[in-house]
């Protein structure tokens, strides 16, 4: 019933949903996110099993520095809602306003590599590395799986933006922006339960 | 899909349900403020180190969960109709990812 639409030149409200084929993609999304969850709490549960077994090396208290992990989250959780106004626009049909929008997150997430780079350069150098204790293999493998996710929502966003340039604001496009920023959405719900988890209850003992 | 019934003609105010979607932006930085200020508790409350041990750690993780559900119904809308199958999803994946956290903490720490 809603095809025509992309035809017409108008753009409906929700463009995401307007075809069959956009929400198959965002339902399917869901589910791959699902998996992610189940992904994500097997390396928690492994982190919160293993998170004391230092070997000898600096303990999690020593470890972490609590300014450049509020910066960090501060950064994330600003790019979750550059993100979300990057749709809203999309909704309103304002192709200029949803590129900037998503070309902030794109920065906002560029950053936060950015500082979790210094970050783990630091810990190398007080001698936290991957295979220097089970504490050390358990850290890389959650955070830095979470750095990776974040590192393929930017590549991917930054892609989606070029090729907005040329395909602009269609029911095509549109699906793949609202599942992009879905993925960002769930990084961010991930680092929620990563500042807590991981670092500030690593600085409570 | 009994809910993609509008289209261009009700896009504005005759459907409140389905329409506050799109003007949503106060409602997100609503949310957006509520999240900065739960994270700044958290964070004040571990900086502070004034609040016990045995009620901290709890209520980190309220905090947290606090937060996710703010991620996944305010910002990921799954507040609204048509996604029973997304919260299906997201729910089997957490429960899973839960049994798994819970069954390393006792079979680890106890």
């Amino acid at each position: 019933m809603s095809a025509q639409h992309a035809v017409n030149g108008t753009l409906p409200p929700e463009p995401e949903r307007a075809t069959l084929e956009g929400r198959n993609k965002v339902l399917g999304f869901w589910l791959f996110l699902g998996g992610e969850c189940v992904l994500f709490g097997s390396l928690f549960a492994t982190f919160v099993a293993l998170r004391d077994q230092t070997n000898g090396g600096p303990t999690a208290s020593e470890l972490f520095q609590m300014p450049i992990v509020a910066l960090a989250t501060f950064i994330l959780l600003t790019s979750s809602l550059t993100s979300v106004l990057g749709i809203l626009a999309m909704h309103r049909n304002k192709l200029a306003q949803m590129q900037a929008w998503f070309i902030v997150t794109v920065l906002l997430g560029a950053g936060f590599l950015g500082l979790e780079i210094y970050e783990f350069v630091e810990y190398y150098h007080h001698g936290h590395m991957l295979t220097s204790s089970a504490f050390g293999s358990a850290f890389y493998t959650l955070v830095g799986f979470h750095g990776g996710h974040v590192l393929f929502g930017v590549l991917w966003i930054s892609l989606l933006i070029a090729q907005s340039y040329k395909k602009r604001l269609t029911v095509v496009t549109a699906p793949k922006f609202y599942v992009a920023s879905l993925y960002w959405h769930f990084v961010d719900l991930v680092w929620v339960f990563i500042f807590t988890v991981v670092y500030l209850m690593g600085m409570v003992e | 899909m009994e809910n993609h019934m509008h289209g261009e003609a009700n896009a504005s105010t005759s459907q409140p349900k389905r329409v506050h979607r799109h003007t949503g932006v106060k409602n997100h930085l609503i949310t957006f403020a509520v999240s900065i200020i739960l994270t700044a508790i958290a964070f004040i409350a571990v900086a502070s180190e004034s609040v016990d041990r045995n009620t901290l750690v709890p209520l980190l993780l309220i905090l947290a969960f606090v937060q996710a559900l703010f991620q996944l119904y305010v910002w990921m809308h799954m507040d609204q109709k048509g996604h029973g199958f997304a919260a299906l999803g997201m729910y089997s994946g957490a429960g899973v990812a839960l049994v798994t956290i819970i069954a390393f903490v006792l079979w680890v720490w106890w």
